[in-house]
Formats: structure tokens, C-alpha cells, sequence
């Protein structure tokens, strides 16, 4: 048993100064984000940023201390409580931008699905650390279902961004935990097939104006019923030629034609479920020019920021894009768009460096972490902030869609600075006790 | 603490380094990717970004087309003219704070409104916020010209048209010409593909909707590239798509005819019409009781609307088109056409009217009591208008599939396409219909109310226009219609002109049509309204028609006319139709309101110089001599 002393003095340091030091950046670029053209400061979010950074680091340093192989069994309890809170939130919540997520008194709010997150890698890490001899198929699937829960609940809400997040979370979390290769790469694969069905036929509707290939017997509605039936009845047949006959053919087959079977069903679920500017968001990018006045200019606006930061940018508070308002949302999804404006190229390699550094940090961490539980806790948080920022940083540069996912460390808002930095601390935590006895 | 060490992370392939070797490969190449790709955004093409932030924006203004005018059939009194009017509004965060209070003292100068009341709508509290708030909701397009030619000094300020339209005629034409509000959400979802926008101002009744492609123009569009302080970079690319101005249109109403019909009918519930049959022309259409228009743009339009729908006796109704009612006796005058036509009882054929007969168990009554009119033939009958001839004819005589066959030939039962949204289509009951619906044969009783017009059948007032119009052209009806003209509004060139469309082209014989129109002459000159057609400036033909609709000794009115009834010339006839409902006093107006009609279109007179020619000061009720 580790004493405080002795986990302070062997606290991570590269992961506790990038963490600093990407706070630092954030709160300085929030500040230059509430500043006018006139040079006069209208926003105090700064501040706010500031309060919730010192009291993220508090949170950080009791989640470090706490002992997690003592608190792991409380996994449950946690993750059951915050979908507890998450279903109070999409009943009585504060309707922001469009999203019901918010819950709080007054203008102080919080967004439980922030937390959430941590309380699903923390259940997940425990679910996947104590069902190692169970069979790898059912462990996938148990883990699916742990993080489908929290996403049923978000997806009415309309907060797709946050609802994404938890895939890559399962995902690293359970390679970490080793589950057969083959596995993921079906749920990947099928994931990747039940998006592009969904997406397909608007893009068939506003981008391409003709029909595309021979696809649209998987997604157009009579069609996709056919193609679903007959996915259905060669699953079947290779399923029963796999048990009869073990071949290894059989098993492929039957491999595919359920990949296949199965998304048809969740693209079509899907186009159920989501609005049709949620899937216009994840088209549009692909082509900003479709909407040039709509979520198009938002992208425009930002990589013309970013691009006219030049290599060493324009100096700190000398953004013109940002200070005239051309950005949009600038203190929340586009901050690293004012970071590179104002720091040009160096800026944003920085920011990609100290991201990077983290990461590697947590990936020594998984390596030579001793026990499953750990590391799988570990590749979720990796997961969760690697996502955060592939999906940010690449929508702030426009390859990557506008999802509404804030960039961690650097956006403002109180339960996102609070959610990773308490994610930070179970990294310190890890890192503190690794060779403890 | 777990001191359980796993000897395989990976599983049963891949060594936990394996594995973990996946992670460091995915990090490595995203880092390389973003810093490669921010490098080409910033460096290799940051010259290009850097030009573009400076010249950014193109700013687009918009320049709002202006409403067509509607005018009266002559080209000459505007019925309708615009107020233009503009909703000026501000984004605080755009006004630098050392300029505010210069800014806004300007304002208050320029838009005529105390410096006060601008702070009031832009509180302290509001000056970071980017969103626009409207100071003054109506402004002139004199001001807005002018905030326009100096918007350097007012930064932040921008306008949107609020055209204020000023309906000179407010009286009858109200029903007519309509009046234009704010698109609603509904409205905006059937017509944004058209081009409409929010906040666009949309036609909602009469004329104003029917035509409000035409009336609205175009706005046009003024592209403007400027610097990220918005200030006007490159002149030389400024461009303009300028709006196009809304046609004026030309309706077929003739100014002085409306008022006539207006006033002939006076405050009583119900509708007169005048209709040129030879073109269908709608040269006047009146609809009481009417309201004003312009109380819908003020500000306490909501209430007024509301007013009007509870007001029992509709006045948002035009009685023309969207009221349907018996046609009572005038409907005789589609019997009469089908006995002419199949020659189903010779026309001297005498039929008894002791004033009541007996069917089945019920007693039908003559509208005159006993003994009734006597022995009556087709002539008489119509003139007298007696129920008993056509109650025989019509059951032993004609039957019904031949009634509604008839009516079904004069448009009955049909919308008849007027330029007007909202029109009825009446009805036209058959047995089957009866079947259905009720689950009852249909009897001798029904063919008897239907050939005199009472029981299920419908009609509007346009239809038993129409009806007339078939008799007058001999067969042939054009599409009734309102809109006579469009034109440039400001060359007032013709653009286009409405054509006469035929809509009817019934295969019954001139020969009818003659007879019928000798014996509707006839019917003024020896039958029932005698003594009231007293004009003698034209010839007029008509039928009267009286319906039962259960008030005691109160019935609806109908008067349906053409004339002069043998017009050489046929754009000499004019077709007028009056019905006055039974909540009226009963005065057997229609008639009446008929013949003053007449009078002062045919002898050039206005309403009152008719009124005293025809010497009926006496009868106008006490408060319309006052008027």
C-alpha cells in the first residue's frame, strides 16, 4: 500500500506537465476567443475556464489517490448512477443548441454524458477484467452492450458527437483486453458498413445527384428488405454448413453475410433514429461547398483561420478571423482554429506534440501496466481523448466532420475540463502504483 | 492489490507488445497526418488563406422589390397602393463601444425617435450580443435610402422591407383584393422551394393571394466584397442583382359598377354580382358584410382577426363564391331548358294549379295560396314561377337522372375556376347519393323539391351567374374571372392579358336557349317581379327565386338577370345576380337591387340619380338615406 507521499513523489511527470501545459494554452486562447475587434474583452469564459481548472486539478489529484483497485468494484454502482442522472437529464434537462443535455441550477450547468464517459470505461475496464475466461465473442458482446446503454439514452438528446465517442472507448478497451483480432475487426466492420449505409442515401441526394453503383439494393427500402433477407438465409445455410462440416469456408461466409445482414439493420435503425442534419453534418464536410452559408461556412471560416496563421502565426490576441466573429463557436469546437491563427504552424505543432506525448504516455502505461483492469481502464481513457482530438483537431483543418465533440484540455466548458482531467488523474493513479506491491 | 499478472494481454495471437504496438502506430501516424496536413494549410498555402482574411467577406445586402399595385378595369383608380416600409434593426457587438454613443445619438436623428427609446431597446446588457435587434419596425424607404448611402457611420445596422399595404378601397373590394401578412411556418413549408423566405410578406386572401407571384417581384441583391472590418474592398467588384419590381394588375372590376352593386345591396347579409358573359368578366362582385384590410397590418392586428372569425355573421366570407345555398325557383329556369330541349310535355300544354296537390302522404303547396294560378303552361308556369307545374313536370315529366343531367350541363355541382382561392362547389344530390348517405331510396317528394330548387342541392351565387351566362351565350361559358391585366409597373407597358377561356360548351339547341330567353323576358314582363323591374333604360330577363331555409316569413332572395335580353352585340349583356339571405328583414330585395343595377350601368347613373329615376327613394331603409 502506497502512502500519499510516496504517490505524489512518483507522480508522472510528462503526464501531468502536458496536461498543464495544454490547459495553459487553453485558457490563454479562450481568453483571446472573448476578445472583440476593438480589443475589449466581452466574455468572462476565461475566468470561468480558470475556476474549473483549478478545481479539475483538486479533482484530479483525490481521483490519483484514490486506489483503484479498492474503488473498481464501485464501477458498477458509478456507471448504474450516471445513466440514472443521464435519463433525469433527457427528461428534465436544460435544452442547449439544440441538445438536451444539460442538467444544473441557474447558470451553472453540467453535462452528465461527459462524465458518463468515465463511468463506462471504468465499468468496462471492470466488466473486461473479471470475464477473462469467459468466451471472447460473449465478452464482446457484453462489452457492446455496456457501452450501447449510455448511447441509447444520449442519441434521443440529439448529442451525436458524444454518443461516437463511446465506440472508440469499446474499441481500445477491448483490444487492451484481448479480445480475438477478428472479433473487433467484425464490429469495426460492421460499424463502418451500418454508418456508410446510413449516410449513403442522402449523399446519393444532395452530392452525387445520380444513383450511385449498385448499392442502393442495400439502403433503398424495398431493395434493402430483399438484401436483408437474403444475407439472412446464407447466414443461416453457413452457419449450418460450419457446424455440420467445420470447414473453414463455412465460417467466412457466414462471417460476411452477418457483417452484412447486420448493417442493413442498424443503417436502417439509424435513419430512423437520426435527424437528417445529423447525417447532413457528416456529408457536409466531405464537401464544404454543398452549404457555403450552413455548417459549410464553418468550416470554410476555420481553415481559412488556420491557413492565414502562416508558420508563426499572428501573434497572441491578433487573430483577425476570430476577432472579427468570423468563427464560429470559437471558445468550444473551434479553439485549436484561434491556436493556430494566432500561433501559426509552431503553435499547432505543439499542441499536436503535447497530444502526442500524452499519448505515449498512456500507451507506456498499458505496456507496462501488471494488471487488466489497468490497462484496459488506461486504453479506454486513450480512447476517449485520442478521439476527441482525431476528431477536433481534423474538423478545426476540415477533414474531419463537425460533430460537436470539444477539444479536451483546450475548450472551454466546465464538465469537459473536469471529465479528462479526472481521466488524468486515473492515469497518474495507474502510473503511481504500477510497480507497487 | 491484485498481484495477478496476466501472461498474455493479446489473447491467443499477438503479444501484449503486439498489441500495444497497434496504439503507438495509430498515434505516430495521426501526429504525422495533422502536423503534415496544418503545415500544407499553413505554410504551403498560407499565402492564399492570409489574402482571403483579409478580403473576406462578401457581404450581401438585400434590396427589396416593391409590391404590384392593383387597379381598376379602366387602368385608372389604384384599388390598392403600397406604403413602403422598413424594419430597421441592429447588432449591438458590432458597434464598437467609443462609437456607441455617437452612433446612436445619429440614429435618433435620422430615424426620428428619441435617443431614449433606442437605449431602452438596446440595454447596456445587450451591447456583446450578435444578434439583431430591431429598433423601428416601420421606417420609410426615404430613411432607409439614406441610412443606406452612410452605413459607414452606422455600423452594425441593417433593414429588411416591411411593405405596408394601403387599401384605398376598403368597402366591398375588400373580399375581393384580400390583403397580405407575414408567411406563416405552414405556408413557408409548401413555398420554399419557390423562392419565399422567412419574414417574407405574403398574399393571404383574395387577388393578393391568387396572383402573389406576380404582385411580389423579385428582391434583388447587392454583392459587396469587403475587409474584415467591413469595410468596401475592390469597388470594381461590387455588383448588383437589382429586384424586379411586382407587376400591377389590372382587374376586371369596373370602380363605378362595385360601388353601385355595393350600394344597391345595401347593409343586408348576402351578395350581388355583375358579369360581362361574353368574356367573364367579373365587373363587380360584393360581398356584405366586408371588412377593412388595413386593420390587419397595425399592431393590434391579432385581435381584429380574432374579432372577425367570431363575428356570427362572417364577414371574412365572400358570400359569391363561398356560401352556397338553394337555388329555389331559379333553378326552374334549368327546367325549363331541359323540357324545351328533350320536348318532354309540349310547351301549350296546360297543367291545373289548384295551389295544393297531395304526394304520397304529403301535401305540396303552391307558393300562392288557393285556388292557386289555374291551368298554366311552360310560359306562364315560369313566369308565375309555380311550384305545381314544375313539381308535375319534374316527376312525371322529366325525372331526375334528366334533372341532374341538366344541372350537372349548366355547371351546377362544379367549381367554375374563378381567380379566387377558397370557392365552393355546391352540390348536386342524385339518388345514389341519397343511398349512401342516408340509406333511403329516393322518392317522387325529392324529385319534386329538386325541381323547384329546394331540398339538397347547392349552389353559389357564381354558379347561377354562370348559369345565365350559358342562356345569354347560347351554350357557352367562359371561366369567370377578375384579372384582366398585368402590367410593367413603371412603363405600365401590357404584359399580358387574360383571355376568355371557355369552361362550358353545353350541346343543348340555340332554338332552346331563344325560347328560354323570350320566356325569361317574359317572366319580367307579365310574371312574379312585374311591377318591381321597372327600369326602362334596358330590357332585362330574369327569374326570381324564393328559398325556404325554416325562418318564419323570412326567406332567402335571389334575382338572377341578364340583359338587355336580345342584344345584337353580345358584350352589350350583362349578367347580374343578387342574393339577399333570409336573416335579413324580409324585403324581397334581390329583385329590387337588380333593377337599380340596371338602371344606373345602362343609363350612366350613380346609384342615387338610379334610385330616384326608378322612384324608390321611399323604400331605402331610413339609415341607408342617411348615407
Amino acid at each position: 500500500m502506497s502512502s500519499i507521499r510516496t504517490i505524489f513523489s512518483d507522480i508522472d511527470v510528462p503526464i501531468l506537465g502536458t496536461t498543464l501545459g495544454l490547459v495553459v494554452i487553453g485558457i490563454l486562447s479562450i481568453y483571446s476567443s472573448g476578445m472583440t475587434s476593438e480589443g475589449v474583452q466581452v466574455s468572462n469564459e476565461y475566468v470561468k475556464q480558470i475556476i474549473w481548472a483549478v478545481s479539475g486539478l483538486f479533482l484530479m489529484g483525490l481521483t490519483m489517490l484514490l486506489d483503484y483497485n479498492r474503488t473498481k468494484d464501485y464501477s458498477l454502482f458509478v456507471y448504474v448512477f450516471f445513466l440514472l442522472v443521464l435519463i433525469y437529464t433527457s427528461i428534465a434537462g436544460k435544452v442547449v443548441n439544440g441538445s438536451r443535455s444539460w442538467i444544473g441550477i441557474g447558470d451553472i450547468g453540467i453535462q452528465p454524458s461527459e462524465f458518463t464517459k468515465l463511468a463506462t470505461i471504468l465499468f468496462l475496464a471492470q466488466y473486461l477484467s473479471s470475464s477473462e475466461h469467459v468466451p471472447s465473442l460473449r465478452r464482446l458482446a457484453a462489452a457492446l452492450a455496456i457501452v450501447c446503454v449510455p448511447i441509447i439514452i444520449i442519441l434521443p438528446q440529439q448529442d451525436f458527437g458524444t454518443s461516437l465517442v463511446f465506440f472508440p472507448i469499446l474499441i481500445f478497451s477491448v483490444y487492451a483486453a484481448g479480445i480475438e483480432r477478428r472479433h473487433i475487426a467484425f464490429m469495426l466492420a460492421g460499424a463502418f458498413l451500418a454508418g456508410l449505409l446510413t449516410i449513403l442515401p442522402l449523399w446519393e441526394k444532395f452530392i452525387l445527384k445520380s444513383p450511385p453503383l449498385l448499392l442502393f439494393v442495400l439502403y433503398r427500402q424495398p431493395y434493402s428488405y430483399f438484401s436483408l433477407s437474403v444475407a439472412g438465409l446464407i447466414f443461416g445455410l453457413a452457419t449450418w454448413g460450419w457446424t455440420s462440416f467445420r470447414k473453414r469456408y463455412y465460417y467466412w461466409i457466414s462471417y460476411v453475410s452477418l457483417l452484412l445482414a447486420g448493417g442493413i439493420i442498424v443503417s436502417s435503425l439509424a435513419q430512423k433514429i437520426l435527424k437528417d442534419y445529423q447525417i447532413m453534418r457528416l456529408i457536409v464536410f466531405l464537401d464544404p461547398s454543398i452549404d457555403p452559408r450552413g455548417s459549410g461556412w464553418n468550416i470554410l471560416q476555420s481553415i481559412t483561420a488556420i491557413g492565414s496563421g502562416g508558420f508563426w502565426g499572428k501573434g497572441f490576441l491578433q487573430g483577425t478571423q476570430s476577432h472579427y466573429r468570423y468563427l464560429p463557436q470559437q471558445s468550444t469546437d473551434f479553439i485549436f482554429s484561434i491556436i493556430a491563427e494566432e500561433w501559426g504552424f509552431v503553435g499547432g505543432l505543439a499542441v499536436f506534440g503535447l497530444f502526442t506525448l500524452l499519448f505515449r504516455r498512456c500507451i507506456l502505461l498499458i505496456r507496462s501496466s501488471r494488471d487488466v483492469y489497468a490497462t484496459t481502464m488506461v486504453a479506454g481513457v486513450l480512447g476517449m481523448i485520442f478521439f476527441h482530438f482525431f476528431i477536433n483537431a481534423g474538423m478545426a483543418m476540415g477533414i474531419m466532420p463537425i460533430t460537436g465533440i470539444p477539444l479536451f484540455f483546450l475548450s472551454y466548458g466546465g464538465s469537459s475540463l473536469w471529465t479528462v482531467m479526472i481521466a488524468v488523474g486515473l492515469l497518474l493513479g495507474v502510473s503511481a502504483r504500477r510497480y507497487g506491491a | 492489490m491484485s498481484s495477478r499478472i496476466p501472461e498474455r494481454i493479446g489473447g491467443e495471437e499477438g503479444s501484449p507488445r503486439g498489441r500495444v504496438r497497434v496504439f503507438t502506430v495509430l498515434a505516430v501516424s495521426l501526429f504525422a497526418i495533422y502536423s503534415g496536413y496544418l503545415f500544407y494549410l499553413t505554410v504551403v498555402r498560407g499565402n492564399e488563406y492570409r489574402s482571403k482574411a483579409t478580403t473576406i467577406a462578401r457581404q450581401t445586402t438585400l434590396i427589396p422589390s416593391q409590391r404590384g399595385e392593383i387597379y381598376d378595369s379602366a387602368y385608372a383608380v389604384p384599388f390598392v397602393l403600397n406604403t413602403d416600409s422598413f424594419a430597421v434593426n441592429l447588432v449591438p457587438a458590432e458597434l464598437p463601444a467609443d462609437r456607441r454613443e455617437a452612433v446612436f445619438a445619429k440614429l435618433a436623428t435620422v430615424l426620428g425617435m428619441p435617443i431614449g427609446e433606442i437605449k431602452r431597446r438596446v440595454p447596456p446588457a445587450y451591447y456583446h450580443l450578435y444578434q439583431a435587434i430591431q429598433l423601428l419596425g416601420s421606417v420609410p424607404y426615404s430613411t432607409v435610402t439614406a441610412l443606406a448611402e452612410r452605413i459607414d457611420e452606422f455600423p452594425g445596422l441593417s433593414w429588411q422591407s416591411k411593405p405596408v399595404r394601403n387599401y384605398l378601397e376598403t368597402g366591398s373590394l375588400t373580399h375581393v383584393i384580400g390583403y397580405v401578412g407575414d408567411i406563416t411556418r405552414d405556408e413557408l413549408k409548401l413555398l420554399y422551394n419557390q423562392g419565399y423566405k422567412t419574414g417574407d410578406v405574403i398574399g393571404k386572401v383574395g387577388i393578393e393571394k391568387q396572383y402573389d407571384r406576380l404582385l411580389r417581384g423579385a428582391d434583388g441583391h447587392e454583392y459587396r466584397t469587403v475587409d474584415v472590418k467591413g469595410r468596401n474592398v475592390a469597388v470594381e467588384r461590387k455588383s448588383i442583382d437589382p429586384p424586379v419590381m411586382g407587376s400591377n394588375l389590372v382587374l376586371t372590376i369596373d370602380g363605378a359598377i362595385q360601388k353601385i352593386a355595393e350600394k344597391a345591396l345595401g347593409p343586408r347579409m348576402g351578395s350581388a354580382l355583375v358579369l360581362r358573359p361574353a368574356t367573364g368578366e367579373v365587373l363587380a362582385m360584393v360581398s356584405y358584410p366586408w371588412y377593412n384590410p388595413n386593420h390587419f397590418s397595425g399592431l393590434s392586428a391579432g385581435d381584429e382577426y380574432a374579432k372577425l372569425l367570431a363575428d356570427p355573421n362572417t364577414p371574412l366570407l365572400n358570400r359569391t363564391i363561398q356560401s352556397s345555398y338553394p337555388p329555389a325557383s331559379t333553378f326552374k329556369t334549368i327546367i325549363t331548358a331541359g323540357v324545351l330541349e328533350e320536348k318532354a310535355i309540349p310547351t301549350d300544354k296546360k297543367i291545373l294549379c289548384p295551389g295544393e296537390i297531395s304526394y304520397g302522404d304529403r301535401v305540396f303547396k303552391c307558393w300562392t295560396k288557393k285556388p292557386g294560378h289555374g291551368w298554366v303552361d311552360l310560359e306562364s308556369g315560369l313566369a308565375q314561377s309555380c311550384d305545381i307545374y314544375f313539381w308535375t313536370i319534374g316527376r312525371d315529366y322529366l325525372g331526375v337522372e334528366r334533372i341532374v343531367s341538366y344541372a350537372k350541363e349548366f355547371g351546377l355541382g362544379k367549381a367554375t375556376g374563378i381567380d379566387l382561392a377558397g370557392e365552393l362547389e355546391g352540390f348536386v344530390p342524385t339518388p345514389q347519393w341519397k343511398e349512401r348517405r342516408y340509406h333511403e331510396k329516393w322518392l317522387g317528394g325529392d324529385t319534386m323539391n329538386l325541381s323547384i330548387g329546394q331540398g339538397y342541392m347547392l349552389v353559389t351565387p357564381l354558379q347561377i351567374a354562370d348559369m345565365m351566362a350559358m342562356i345569354v351565350n347560347d351554350g357557352i361559358v367562359y371561366r369567370p374571372h377578375l384579372l384582366k391585366e398585368v402590367r410593367d409597373p413603371s412603363s405600365g407597358a401590357l404584359i399580358k392579358r387574360f383571355e376568355p377561356e371557355e369552361i362550358l360548351h353545353s350541346r343543348i339547341s340555340k332554338e332552346t336557349f331563344a325560347t328560354l330567353r323570350a320566356d325569361l323576358r317574359a317572366v319580367v314582363t307579365e310574371g312574379t317581379p312585374r311591377f318591381v323591374i321597372n327600369t326602362k333604360v334596358v330590357g332585362v330577363a330574369g327569374k326570381t327565386g324564393t328559398a325556404e331555409v325554416g325562418l318564419k316569413d323570412r326567406w332567402h332572395s335571389w334575382f338572377a338577370a341578364f340583359g338587355p335580353w336580345n342584344a345584337t352585340d353580345p358584350k352589350d349583356a350583362i349578367v347580374v345576380v343578387v342574393m339577399v339571405e333570409a336573416t335579413n328583414q324580409w324585403e324581397w330585395w334581390a329583385p329590387y337591387a337588380t333593377n337599380i343595377i340596371y338602371q344606373a350601368i345602362f343609363a350612366g347613373q350613380t346609384y342615387d340619380e338610379a334610385v330616384d329615376t326608378l322612384g324608390l327613394r321611399n323604400l331605402i331603409p331610413r339609415q341607408e338615406r342617411i348615407e
